[in-house]
């Protein structure tokens, strides 16, 4: 029962206990709102809202920027899909563009969707929507409801036949965009939001572009010019990597939705690209920085987001043709090369979607060995081009290079002159370059010396190459050498990355030494009387391998030696543990030997033949007494002759023979209980017969005797 | 009796039920929720082929950065997901409620895991990977190298020999699947090794002999740590609770460019269009997240040869039948489970008996044997430890009395004589007293005249 109340004729509150106030009206709970943090009826709810598919993760009508994103990716890398998509999408357009109550931002993807496609859209519809949209720019104060409205104009020029279709207020609303710009180059959502962003300056370059590109006279030329210089100052807060890729990053804090590096750097790069193209004059930016751009689109890989996909392609394909720099990318088809095998060095250059580049010359400036600073070039070379495959090919190498790591640094020179303003070369290019080649391994040498002498015990040559194995014995006053010798094709002393000598036991414990070199000389002693302690004392077997390897060595190796017979002193009481060996884990899951329980024997008996042999002898005293009972006869004469005490006497006898066929069935099979309780019958029964004969007896007996 | 059994059994599986149903469902074992910790969020777009082909496999993933303040594995003292991956190498606290003891008590609780280190790994990483009983090289700028089985560069930079092209698989159908794994798989990463006191870890991947862990770009001062094939590519964890985890050196393994790159092999002219990793990554996580590989067994019953009835005790030397059901998950249902060494043990204090049980292809085990000549408490122990599946531990009470008194032999040959001559006692003295009275000294006639003498 809750308190309740009702509002009374006075307009007093009057408060009750029924559900109902005098005039019949529901009277109203009395209680403050009872709140309950957990919603306990939400799992039920979106239960419902999923049956009838009304969550919004499942309606998905069709997206028209999503569908932009991909036709605009297919047709950059000449795909050719439209056919599979152009009828749903048309339709989407279509309807978009007629209603009147589709948003700014689904119009513009509309438009830009019906760009590629060319829907078979009427006039009258771009008229309404073109008349739409100018209603919107005049209204406008958010950045990005003038970047859809103006881009959809912008779009809407370049698609309907009517080619008068211009911006009223150019200019003013040039420069209500330009009022949202901050001074360090990037851009403001809106004017009441203090926050800017690079995102945004990309956005606001295009819309500006769209004004300009729709302005029916020329905008102030002050205009632009400060825009431009907006443009420079945001690309000082470029940011760098190692290797000469530029990038642009959202330092916005607290954004909606996450806006990573790679839409940040497109979308500045989509704004530059558009306001270049229609704004007069250079805009005096470094080149390396363009190319820097290009890099890093090119250096991402293939990302597994559509919309990055997108934008990566989408940025490629603008920088491809811009009017600020183009981006020439030099690059080399394989960048380790055999020596051996004599491989040609081979450049290519082509802009950042592989097209062919202008002519040029390119240079080999420099080469370095890695770790030293010495060029290895007297003058710089000029590499051979090969109009054919589109490849420039160093004639000779430089003599002196020989396997290693070598940076080499390259110069693109442009043959015309005005194409220097239109293509970003950066000047040189380092890149790294793996010279690898055949290393000799000669005069490979195993021996076991005697420690204080040094003289040799036994001395095997080894070949490093064959399939031979050696078999050495020593003991802890010995030592082990082991030397051989590497030289580059060249002759000069090799020193591979990986020159291990490793000593495997029997018990897989292993201990692993590095080879050091002086020269070409590769030599190590292993003085096994100072290892002892390092060896756990363990004698035996050891497994001797050598490994020598390198990132430029091509015949790197792995050779069994053979083994050595190592005989150590026993080890003290308190000497180190060998560690633990992992075990081979077939050995701990697979089955288990089967076990059987093994059941007591028996205990010896006699066999039966002789237990029945026996049985018959003791039968045979029985058999004599039954033929000499036989032979004497039954003697019957104290049998009583009246009739009652012959009854008794029978019972008596019969009785017995009872007593004793229960001792027979006792043995048979009955339990000593039954038999016990069997008895106590048979034993009271014995009792009154034999008490009754007896008396007979003895009254017969002093009968005779009185008579 | 029959009743007494029944009720016994109902108030057990009332008790164990909410056990059961804790540690996992029964109906099925494959996990649902997984939570991704990333160290940037690009990496949803660089590796988005792994988690597409988890996502279409059913698996709910929920991408977190790994310092996300908001982290939480638990809610009220529910566990929110059923397995994590740590594709965050580089972190170095987590945040929110997360850190190295809250994943610990997730895997200890049954829940899976997969970690991915690299090149930039944390001391986080690096002592998770410790506890679940792998030691990454210490050396932090240590790369694993291998100048024979190395994958021929595609890429500049590449000509170190540091991107490995491994194919020195563990040999396990449960773990790999049935299909053979043609191409090597691309590593490229830090090394690792196992604890070799750790009998639970195994190593899926390991490198080749060639193999060393170290700075590619510095020369070797001291021997490197980890050499040949103890260094250990990929390796996996099942723990003693079933939850599973996967330890990698390499985060780029699981990326779309090493799936999608073709691969040649130093030295072997066959060239791949397409890398092992898809393969290799896809096999994998459906064994680490109990799509494959996990077992169940029910209706383990015994009785004497004969009967039907489970017996409250045996005797010495019954002759008793044992079976057991065993199904195995195939991701959707339970399939009858085919091997030929599950084995049975009648345990007291040590096996007994431990026999090998022969299987009707429907998952159905038995065998049968003799109670052994001892008497006690004992155990009928199936202890299933294969090597990629679950391990199955089933006991299950039974004592065993020996002969009562009247259960040994009647009548034994050997004492036929003493029969033979007690018995022709018995039968001659009652013949002689009835048929011959007066012959012998206990006629009662006699002992009635000397009465009266």
């Amino acid at each position: 029962m809750y308190l309740q109340f009702y509002i009374n004729d006075n307009g007093d509150k009057v408060y009750t206990t029924k559900k109902e106030s005098p005039l019949g009206l529901p009277t109203e709970s009395a209680h403050p709102a009872r709140f309950s943090p957990d919603d306990k009826y939400s799992r039920q709810r979106v239960l419902l809202k999923k049956r009838f598919g009304l969550l919004p993760t499942q309606q998905s009508p069709l997206n028209v920027e999503e569908t932009y994103e991909e036709l605009r990716t297919f047709e950059v890398l000449g795909i050719d899909k439209r056919s599979d998509i152009s009828t749903a999408a048309c339709q989407s357009v279509s309807e978009i563009l007629g209603s009147s109550s589709s948003t700014l931002k689904d119009l513009f993807y509309a438009l830009k969707v019906n760009g590629i496609l060319k829907c078979d859209i009427k006039e009258d519809v771009f008229e309404g929507v073109a008349s739409r949209l100018q209603a919107a720019v005049s209204g406008a104060s958010a950045l990005l409801d003038f970047y859809y409205s103006v881009g959809g104009l912008a779009l809407i020029k370049g698609q309907t036949t009517k080619d008068d279709l211009y911006l009223a207020d150019a200019e003013g609303v040039f420069q209500s965009i330009k009022a949202l710009s901050q001074s360090d180059g990037r851009w403001r959502y809106n004017s009441n939001n203090p926050e800017s962003s690079t995102l945004a300056a990309g956005l606001a370059l295009e819309a500006l572009a769209g004004i300009v590109s729709l302005s029916s006279s020329e905008i102030d030329q002050s205009l632009i010019s400060t825009t431009k210089n907006d443009i420079l100052k945001l690309f000082d807060s470029i940011e760098k990597y190692d290797d000469g890729a530029f990038y642009f990053d959202e330092k916005l804090v607290g954004a909606r939705e996450h806006q990573g590096a790679l839409s940040t750097t497109s979308s500045v790069v989509r704004g530059l690209t558009a306001f270049a193209a229609v704004a007069s004059g250079s805009l005096n930016l470094p080149s390396g920085k363009i190319l820097g751009l290009a890099k890093i689109f090119l250096a991402i890989g293939i990302p597994g987001d559509a919309k990055d996909l997108f934008n990566q392609v989408d940025s490629l394909a603008f920088l491809e043709s811009n009017t600020v720099s183009i981006p020439l990318i030099l690059s080399l088809p394989a960048t380790v090369l055999s020596l051996t095998k004599k491989d040609a060095l081979k450049v290519k250059v082509n802009t950042v979607l592989g097209s062919n580049a202008p002519p040029l010359t390119v240079n080999l400036l420099r080469v370095f060995r890695s770790g030293s600073k010495d060029t290895l070039l007297t003058e710089s070379q000029e590499l051979k081009f090969d109009p054919e495959n589109a490849v420039y090919t160093l004639d000779a190498l430089p003599k002196s290079v020989d396997v290693g790591k070598y940076t080499f640094v390259f110069e693109t020179v442009l043959h015309d002159s005005d194409h220097k303003n239109l293509y970003a070369t950066g000047g040189q290019t380092r890149i790294p370059i793996f010279f690898t080649g055949v290393i000799e391994v000669d005069t490979a040498e195993i021996a076991v010396l005697d420690s204080d002498l040094g003289s040799i015990e036994t001395k095997k040559k080894i070949d490093l190459a064959g399939d031979n194995t050696v078999s050495l014995s020593a003991n802890h006053l010995q030592k082990l050498r082991l030397s051989f010798q590497l030289s580059t094709p060249l002759g000069h002393a090799f020193k591979p990355h990986q020159a291990i000598l490793k000593l495997t036991h029997e018990t897989k414990v292993e201990h692993i030494f590095l080879m050091r070199s002086s020269g070409k000389q590769f030599e190590i002693i292993l003085d096994f009387l100072g290892m002892v302690e390092k060896f756990f004392y363990l004698s035996g077997r050891y497994n001797v391998q050598l490994t020598v390897g390198d990132a430029v060595m091509e015949n790197s190796f792995l050779k069994a030696v053979g083994h050595i017979n190592l005989d150590l002193p026993e080890p003290p009481e308190k000497a180190p543990q060998p560690p633990a060996q992992p075990l081979d884990p077939n050995l701990i899951h697979g089955p288990k030997a089967e076990i059987a329980h093994i059941f007591r024997v028996p205990e010896k008996l006699p066999p039966k033949e002789l237990s029945l042999t026996f049985l018959g002898l003791t039968l045979l005293p029985f058999l004599g007494f039954l033929l000499g009972l036989l032979r004497l006869g039954v003697n019957l004469k104290n049998f009583p002759s009246s009739s009652v005490p012959a009854m008794f006497a029978a019972l008596f006898h019969l009785g017995i023979a009872a007593v004793l066929l229960l001792y027979v069935l006792f043995w048979l099979k009955l339990d000593l209980f039954t038999t016990l309780k069997g008895l106590g019958f048979l034993g009271a029964f014995l009792m009154f017969v034999g008490h009754r004969i007896l008396s007979h007896l003895a009254s017969s007996s002093s009968k005779l005797k009185s008579a | 009796m029959g009743r007494n059994n029944f009720s016994i059994l109902t108030i057990l599986s009332i008790t164990l039920l909410p056990i059961l149903s804790l540690s996992f469902s029964t109906d099925s074992p494959t996990d649902r929720r997984l939570l991704v910790l990333l160290d940037d969020l690009s990496l949803k777009s660089s590796h988005s082929i792994f988690f597409n082909s988890l996502k279409s496999r059913g698996f709910d993933l929920d991408f977190k950065l790994a310092d996300d303040p908001k982290l939480a594995l638990q809610r009220y003292g529910q566990y929110l997901y059923d397995g994590l991956i740590l594709f965050s190498p580089s972190i170095e606290r987590f945040g929110g409620a997360l850190d190295l003891a809250a994943v610990l008590d997730f895997v200890d609780s049954g829940h899976d895991l997969i970690i991915a280190a690299d090149s930039s790994s944390s001391d986080l990483i690096k002592s998770l990977a410790t506890e679940c009983g792998v030691d990454f090289d210490e050396d932090p700028s240590a790369l694993v190298i291998d100048h024979k089985s190395y994958a021929i560069a595609e890429t500049e930079g590449e000509g170190d020999h540091t991107l490995i092209a491994a194919d020195d698989f563990i040999e396990s159908d449960v773990l790999l699947g049935k299909k053979k794994i043609e191409a090597p798989v691309l590593f490229k990463g830090i090394a690792h090794s196992l604890n070799a006191a750790n009998t639970l870890v195994l190593k899926v991947l390991s490198a080749s002999p060639l193999a060393y862990s170290a700075n590619p770009s510095s020369k070797l001062s001291s021997p490197p740590s980890l050499t040949g094939s103890s260094i250990s590519l990929v390796s996996v964890v099942q723990a003693r609770n079933n939850a599973r985890i996967m330890i990698t050196g390499s985060l780029d393994m699981f990326s779309n460019r090493f799936f999608r790159s073709s691969v040649q092999k130093a030295g072997s002219p066959r060239k791949y269009d397409k890398s092992g990793n898809e393969q290799f990554v896809t096999e994998l996580s459906k064994w680490v997240f109990h799509v494959r590989g996990h077992l169940k067994a029910v209706n383990l019953r015994h009785n004497k040869a004969g009967e039907t009835d489970e017996p409250a005790m045996y005797r010495i030397k019954d002759d008793l039948d044992f079976s057991v059901e065993i199904y195995e998950w195939s991701g959707k249902s339970w399939e009858p489970y085919v091997a030929n060494d599950v084995q049975v043990q009648l345990y007291m204090m040590s096996p007994y008996v431990l026999k090998t049980l022969s299987n009707d292809k429907k998952g159905l085990y038995h065998t049968s044997f003799k109670v052994p000549d001892v008497y006690g408490v004992f155990q009928f122990k199936v202890e299933y430890h294969r090597l990629g599946y679950t391990s199955l531990s089933l006991s299950k009470q039974i004592p065993v009395r020996p002969f009562r008194h009247n259960e040994y032999e009647r009548f034994i040959t050997a004492a036929f004589p003493y029969y033979g001559a007690s018995f022709t006692m018995v039968v001659g003295a009652f013949l002689q007293q009835t048929a011959r009275p007066e012959s012998t000294g206990i006629e009662m006639s006699l002992f009635l005249r000397e009465e009266n003498c």
